[in-house]
């Protein structure tokens, strides 16, 4: 009889692969024999494999049994029953729980009706994308490979265990590296699947029982466990898949090298990928002229490829529910990520409603670039420059083509990961010189490698530290990777030759280290010529405002420097001594601490003091709300995600610099960060555009229906800039209209609601070609509607006083004719004007 | 006769007014002498003081939510009738009173 463990798995995300593995490591200890049985489904798993024990399905609250037999039962029992009971139930305290989706999903009400089919996902860049269904295969083998003879049952017996030798020698190495306990648990992970005897005999068993070669049987290994893992109920072992597809592709790189790197077919009309998750590389593999959106299953390990849809705005989803294991290839679909759907069969209604989404984000996008073709001003002339972040020179193109002044900062961190060995010299030259060609003549700012911290590289060996965010990090790698750096220098200065190219340090605390990094710019200046190449004499060198001493010591600074540029995000956690991505502490890390504003203010003065130039890259620069205080700084330039170029750019035209720095002097006023935010947030509100406009009055309206024309004012109201989140708008207008119509009769309706999903009260006007029923209090079909939103915080007194005017004033016919029959939308307007007392 | 009124619609932005503003129309066209009390987003307007109410026969709710201050109207006949009713036939309205 074996000995018994019986316990109830108190894993929230059950036995995934890092409790697996902590089990499995402890079998190591022992000779005896481990069975790991599921009492809810009767699975009985070899507990030395890992992958066994995650097959077996084991979800919160499951009864196991843990039985054990062999010659030292007795030791492996008490020390299996002690670590059972301590240690597997925090196994994994510190990984992230997966939020399913949330179950106040509703469709909109114009989308009901429709037919079509679809599968819920969570939205990862925005957009919508129209195309055909392409899966993009988890794996698949080069042809070559996958149609290679075998060389009999030994010879590939012996490749499959030397490549797996290889394997666990290098993620062992890899392991050690690993800068922080997360990152080395994924390598941990890595490392169990690589030492699965199950793994293992599955792949021997292919190679000599049936007879494949290596390379088949590595791809039949990884689809059975692949599917063993899908089978489970455990989002977070499907993500596990990703680590055995991980896991089988270093075995093949390991066992046939170069041969064992793949390609895809190209994309040839316009496509939805889907696949299990995609490697940065693999995105930029993809035609984008024909690539119109992506569903990825799951969200992978790095966001990096979520960043580069963002930035080339490709529709994004991740974790479609249910969707796994159907086959919808070639189908005709659209990837909604504005409410986070897949949608196939669509019918009259559905593509009635995308083609109205599109036209809406097209407008919209037209818009902005007719704001983004203007200069960055304030409405009274005083400039800053909207410049773009990127991380890779193919956004830089698009960020121009967005309207941004130029890259305000190249973030090159992306140019060194994920790859064993830095880029050299002449590859990282091409990357420089094409962002700078695509900048067509506009400055570029590049960011020197800032590693360390949160983006640890293989290759640099760093110590493990305490706490990375205090440790060696950007410029403080420098020395000790001289090599490193000094490729990077020689590749920037041949790329200045292509346009005006600036050098920003990271993490500069000390001016020893500009005087540093100068000294080796210099020689590396100096010895370009030598080389038969050309770079440029001199080159502007910038560094990063983020560690807080240097903003009182910027008098010393600006004499040896040729500009700064403000990380507004690692600056405000180490001058508030708040991680920010730590939300225990969020509320402490706020911009508007009247602390940190008067630190911004004190180094933009002393920076302009001196004749230097200072920017702004961090999140603060993203948010329109920000934006008054920063143009009341008297910023040079700010730098933002290419996609918020433009309507940054619209909100600064909309500003008065006098305004704003009457904001400044009031918000500094305040001492704390919760009355600067009321500040604010009145200035946000009094500065707001008028009511209505004519953009605003839509004469010929097709719409078929309540639903849609209710969108289609909504939806304009988002391409007017109105709101940034018409849905929800929507979802407030439907709210009200759930209580009753309000359709008011005379063929006329004014569906209205209270939302701070608008960025300032208004009034919009839609003509009916034909007449919809909206369920009015007469039962008479309605021909012109009047929607009316109100900010939930708006002051009371102004808007509301039109909005009831109007109210009253439509109980009277001589009004409603004023507004029914003229036909352009100036005279409506001057109706409103006159009758509502606008203007 | 001498009626009081006070409107209230759920969002308080564009029924409550229309509703006052129709009910003072029509008791103008019946001959009535009315003050009608918005209970709106922008708040309590043309305030029915106790004289006023005392000084009626008749109140009309025309609400779809509480009234505020209700105690006001302990003495006082009062009807109540939906909003809509107001907007769709104002006359049947004061049929009721």
């Amino acid at each position: 009889m074996p000995l018994e463990i019986r316990f109830n798995c108190q894993l929230a995300g059950g036995v995934h692969a890092r409790p697996a593995s902590a089990l499995e490591e402890l079998t190591a200890r022992f000779r005896s024999e481990f069975s790991l049985v599921n009492e809810r489904n009767g699975c009985r798993a070899n507990a030395r494999s890992v992958l066994a024990l995650v097959a077996s399905d084991i979800r919160l609250d499951d009864a196991c049994r843990l039985e054990i037999a062999g010659p030292d039962e007795q030791e492996a029992h008490a020390e299996m029953a002690r670590f059972l009971r301590e240690r597997f139930p925090c196994c994994d305290n510190d990984i992230p729980t997966v939020q399913p989706p949330g179950e106040e999903f509703s469709l909109p009400p114009d989308l009901r009706e429709s037919t079509m089919t679809y599968w819920r996902a969570t939205p990862a860049a925005a957009g919508i994308g129209l195309g055909r269904i392409v899966e993009i295969e988890p794996f698949e083998l080069p042809e070559t490979l996958a149609n290679m003879r075998p060389l009999g049952a030994e010879q590939e017996r012996r490749r499959i265990e030397e490549g797996l030798y290889a394997l666990n020698a290098a993620l062992a190495e890899q392991a050690a590296r690993m800068p922080s306990d997360a990152a080395a648990g994924i390598v941990a992970a890595h490392q169990a699947i690589a030492r699965d005897p199950e793994f293992r005999a599955s792949l021997i068993e292919a190679v000599t029982a049936v007879g494949l070669c290596a390379a088949r049987a590595v791809a039949e290994s990884e689809a059975h466990f692949s599917r063993m893992l899908m089978a489970t109920s455990s989002e977070l072992l499907h993500q596990r898949v990703l680590d055995v597809q991980d896991v089988c592709r270093q075995l093949l790189d390991k066992i046939y090298g170069e041969a064992a790197r793949r390609s895809e077919a190209p994309l040839t009309e316009d496509a939805i990928c889907l696949a299990e998750s995609l490697t940065p590389s693999q995105l930029l593999a993809l035609d984008r002229r024909y690539l119109k959106g992506l569903v990825l299953f799951q969200p992978g390990t790095t966001s990096h490829v979520h960043i580069l849809a963002r930035s080339f705005g490709i529709p994004t989803l991740t974790r479609a529910v249910g969707l796994t294991g159907r086959r919808i290839a070639g189908e005709l679909a659209v990837v909604d990520a504005e409410i986070g759907l897949l949608a196939t069969n669509l019918d009259e209604t559905a593509r009635r409603y995308y083609a109205m989404e599109q036209d809406r984000l097209r407008r919209r996008q037209a818009r902005l670039l007719r704001l983004a073709e203007g200069p960055g001003d304030t409405s009274d002339g005083q400039p800053l420059q909207i410049a773009a972040n990127i991380s890779s020179a193919d956004e830089a193109a698009c960020g121009v083509a967005a309207g941004a002044d130029g890259v305000g900062l190249f973030r090159t961190e992306m140019l060194f990961m994920n790859r064993d060995r830095p880029p050299s010299e002449g590859e990282q030259f091409e990357e420089y010189r094409r962002a700078l060609y695509a900048a067509a003549g506009k400055p570029v700012i590049i960011r020197t490698l800032d590693a360390g911290g949160d983006k640890p590289l293989p290759f640099l060996n760093q110590p493990v530290e305490a706490n990375p965010f205090l440790g060696c990090r950007g410029v403080r790698l420098y020395p000790r990777h001289e090599a490193l750096f000094r490729a990077q220098v020689r590749a920037l200065l041949r790329a200045s030759v292509f346009g005006p190219l600036k050098m920003l340090a990271p993490m500069v605390s000390h001016l020893d280290e500009v005087r540093w990094m100068r000294r080796i710019v210099e020689e590396e200046s100096a010895r370009i010529p030598e080389t038969g190449q050309q770079g440029k004499r001199h080159v502007p060198l910038g560094v990063m405002l983020e560690v807080p001493s240097i903003a009182f010591a910027l008098d010393h600074f600006c004499r040896e420097v040729d500009f700064f540029s403000i990380g507004s995000n690692d600056l405000l956690q180490y001058f508030l001594a708040a991680d920010r991505a730590n939300p225990g502490v969020s509320g402490i890390s706020d911009p508007l601490s009247p602390g940190f504003l008067r630190l911004l203010k004190k180094a933009v003065d002393d920076v302009h003091t001196h004749g230097k130039r200072i920017g702004l890259c961090g999140e603060m620069a993203i948010s329109v709300r920000y934006l008054p205080l920063l143009v009341g700084l008297g910023l040079d330039e700010i730098s933002v995600a290419v996609p918020a170029v433009a309507e940054i750019k619209a909100a600064l035209a909309r500003l008065s610099s006098s305004d704003c720095s009457e904001l400044l002097t009031a918000v500094l006023r305040s001492p704390t960060a919760r009355e600067a935010a009321e500040c604010l947030d009145r200035f946000h509100q009094q500065s707001c555009d008028p009511i209505v406009d004519e953009n605003l009055i839509l004469m010929s309206s097709g719409s078929r229906t309540k639903a849609e024309a209710i969108k289609e004012i909504v939806d304009n109201f988002f391409v007017q800039g109105r709101t940034d989140r018409p849905r929800d708008v929507e979802v407030a207008i439907w709210q009200r209209e759930s209580v009753y119509s309000t359709g008011l009769g005379y063929g006329i309706a004014i569906p209205h609601c209270k939302s701070d999903s608008l960025r300032a009260d208004t009034m919009g006007l839609l003509r009916l070609d034909q007449p919809v029923d909206w369920g009015s209090v007469d039962g008479q079909p309605v021909k012109l509607v009047i929607l009316l939103g109100l900010r939930e915080s708006s002051p009371k007194e102004t808007h509301m006083r039109i909005f009831s005017r109007l109210a009253r004033r439509l109980m009277h016919e001589d009004f409603r004719a004023r507004l029914i029959e003229p036909c352009d939308p100036a005279s409506t307007l001057n109706a409103l004007q006159e009758e509502l007392e606008l203007a | 006769m001498r009626i009081v009124a006070v409107t209230a619609c759920p969002t308080g932005i564009a029924h409550t007014y229309m509703a006052a503003e129709q009910l003072e129309k029509t008791a103008k066209r019946l001959g009535h002498i009315i003050k009608v009390e918005t209970q709106g987003a922008m708040g309590i307007e043309n305030e029915l003081r106790q004289s006023d109410i005392d000084a009626a026969e008749v109140a009309i709710f025309a609400t779809d939510i509480a009234v505020e201050q209700p105690e006001r109207f302990a003495r006082i006949r009062t009807v109540t009738v939906p909003v809509q009713l107001v907007l769709r036939d104002p006359a049947a309205v004061f049929d009721k009173l």
